[in-house]
């Protein structure tokens, strides 16, 4: 084993932090208007918010890369203004794991906003509050459970991505490599201790983010 | 008052109605799916109207003509929902302060004080809705509208979802609090006639996205405008009849083997007609009568109640259901029910014309 090296540990959390935060912005109102919403639209983005889940992450990986690679247009157009590249940098990991783990917490997010009874929005809009507002004092308190364990599953989601992330973003020690990816790094190395506890680590968060999940639901069923 | 003139469509269905109601309570009676709820609604600014205009004191709330819509949370509409909707993570003084955002601390403590007392809640301000029994929660639901003084009450089945011995006491109670606390025009959303009848001062009845009928509750019963809405208000005995005679008072009708005696109310008397007669309305007698309108009948079927029974005769082939206060009916006991005689009341009869 060579000297430790917590990069990866390091940069798996900020990706995975960044992209859980940039989850939360995007994904909750994408949630609340598919708990409210209805119609052919809404049908549609659901499907396609719920995509990453299901597609192997090669062909999600894939698909970003035809989209922000630097021969695609808004690829060659970030470069060009902002001198921004996406490809092969740490934005582009970031980038890949919002996308594998945004449905994470927009599923449980609208599951918690279905929830909330109508009458609770109309009774808030009569009393003179407006929708932001009511958004903020009634269906936040009332559904932040549900906020907090999705929030929790896509981080941890995040936090675990290797095919997209491999794909968008490479494996440059010391630039993007992740934790999974260096566990297979280390694995393909030979440097079985390395591995070993890079795995105990990951470990010990899964188990401990699974076990805040359940504890929250058991709240929640209690109401 | 309150003026509306609204027309809305929802694939098959189209709610058109219009009305106005004074201070007092008008009910709004009709079966489910009837666009009771949804003029609620639209009045309330949670539905919008295809087109017509709704009235608040003068005051336009919408209006097609001028692209006017007022969003719900500058109506001044006080609500108070089915299950009344409290919030479930705020306690009876938050919920109740909730309306008053606007104002500054003091005032809301003041206000929110005095509510509390008022409603009888000294004791549970800091508790949670689900701490509260039915009648807590009515009252903290009142208060939370009630403490930002609106210009229209609108109740939306109310006690729909309770218990019959609870219903009653709450209705009491959500009378006098409305008397005490409110002094503006109160619209009641209900399916259930004998709760309008109890609460409001006139009854509106709505069938099909329509407004039947609009009036005095008295008038409402004594004299339904068509079928539906005799019906709709409860009338059990409706026959097709036809008019054999015409005169200055009365008329004379013939429904199967059966001639009786009816008054002429305000409906124009054709050849065929519908007559009804509340379940209430009609009358036993064991004994020989000389009155009018006097005609031996059998007991069919007899269901007793806690307070009243109800009873179905047969006369003359006509099936009729009577419905009669258990004190006065000790005759009805004796084995001897071949013999009764059904007293039909002329004034209580009511033509209506017939439905196609």
């Amino acid at each position: 084993m060579d000297t430790l090296n917590l990069f990866p540990l390091y940069l798996s959390f900020r990706v995975a932090s960044t992209a859980t935060l940039v989850g939360f912005l995007f994904g909750l109102p994408v949630a609340w208007f598919l708990s409210r919403g209805r119609g052919k639209a809404v049908d549609f983005l659901d499907t396609l918010t719920n995509l990453p889940v299901v597609l192997p992450p090669t062909v999600l990986g894939y698909y970003l890369l035809v989209l922000l690679g630097r021969q695609s247009p808004l690829g060659a157009f970030l470069e060009d203004t902002w001198g921004a590249r996406i490809v092969f940098t740490p934005t582009g990991a970031i980038i890949a794991s919002t996308v594998v783990s945004i449905p994470y917490l927009i599923k449980a997010a609208k599951t918690a906003f279905l929830e909330i009874n109508e009458d609770y929005l109309n009774a808030a809009r009569l009393l003179g509050r407006n929708e932001f507002n009511i958004f903020v004092t009634i269906v936040m308190p009332i559904a932040w459970r549900g906020i907090v364990a999705g929030t929790t599953m896509s981080f941890v989601r995040a936090l675990g991505d290797f095919g997209t992330t491999l794909m968008v973003s490479g494996s440059i020690p010391d630039k993007t490599m992740t934790m999974p990816i260096a566990i297979y790094d280390a694995l393909q190395a030979g440097d079985k201790a390395m591995a070993n506890l890079l795995v105990l680590i990951m470990t010990g968060i899964a188990v401990t983010v699974l076990f805040t999940i359940n504890l929250l639901e058991r709240k929640m069923r209690k109401g | 008052m309150l003026e509306v003139s609204i027309r809305k469509t929802f694939g098959k269905f189209t709610l058109q109605t219009s009305f106005t109601a004074e201070k007092g309570v008008l009910g709004i009676l009709g079966s489910s799916g009837c666009g009771k709820s949804m003029t609620l609604k639209c009045i309330a600014g949670l539905q919008k109207p295809d087109s017509g205009s709704i009235l608040l004191n003068g005051k336009p709330l919408f209006s097609s003509g001028s692209n006017l819509d007022v969003p719900s949370r500058k109506r001044n509409i006080g609500y108070v929902f089915q299950n009344y909707a409290l919030f479930p993570h705020l306690t009876v003084s938050q919920n109740i302060a909730y309306g008053l955002g606007h104002l500054d601390r003091t005032q809301h403590k003041a206000k929110v004080a005095s509510m509390v007392q008022r409603m009888q809640l000294s004791g549970h301000a800091h508790h949670y809705p689900f701490q509260l029994s039915g009648g807590q929660q009515q009252r903290c639901a009142l208060a939370r509208t009630l403490v930002t003084e609106p210009d229209l009450l609108l109740l939306d089945e109310p006690f729909s979802a309770l218990d019959t011995h609870i219903k009653h006491l709450l209705e009491k109670e959500l009378i006098q609090i409305i008397q005490e606390n409110f002094d503006g025009i109160v619209l009641l959303v209900t399916h259930n006639i004998e709760e309008a009848y109890r609460i409001c001062d006139r009854i509106m009845v709505m069938d099909q996205g329509r407004n039947l009928q609009i009036g005095a509750k008295e008038d409402i019963i004594s004299n339904p405008v068509s079928l539906t809405a005799a019906r709709i208000t409860g009338c059990k005995n409706l026959f097709d009849v036809r008019v054999l005679e015409e005169h200055e008072g009365h008329v004379l009708l013939e429904a199967g083997q059966l001639v009786f005696k009816a008054q002429k109310n305000h409906t124009p008397v054709s050849r065929h007609m519908v007559a009804g007669i509340r379940a209430h309305h009609l009358r036993l007698h064991s004994g020989v009568s000389h009155k009018e309108n006097v005609f031996e009948c059998e007991v069919v079927e007899k269901v007793e109640g806690v307070f009243s029974t109800t009873l179905q005769v047969d006369c003359r082939g006509l099936l009729f259901q009577l419905e009669i206060a258990k004190a006065s009916c000790p005759h009805l006991t004796g084995t001897d029910r071949g013999r009764l005689r059904l007293h039909i009341p002329m004034k209580r009869v009511f033509l209506m014309e017939p439905e196609v």
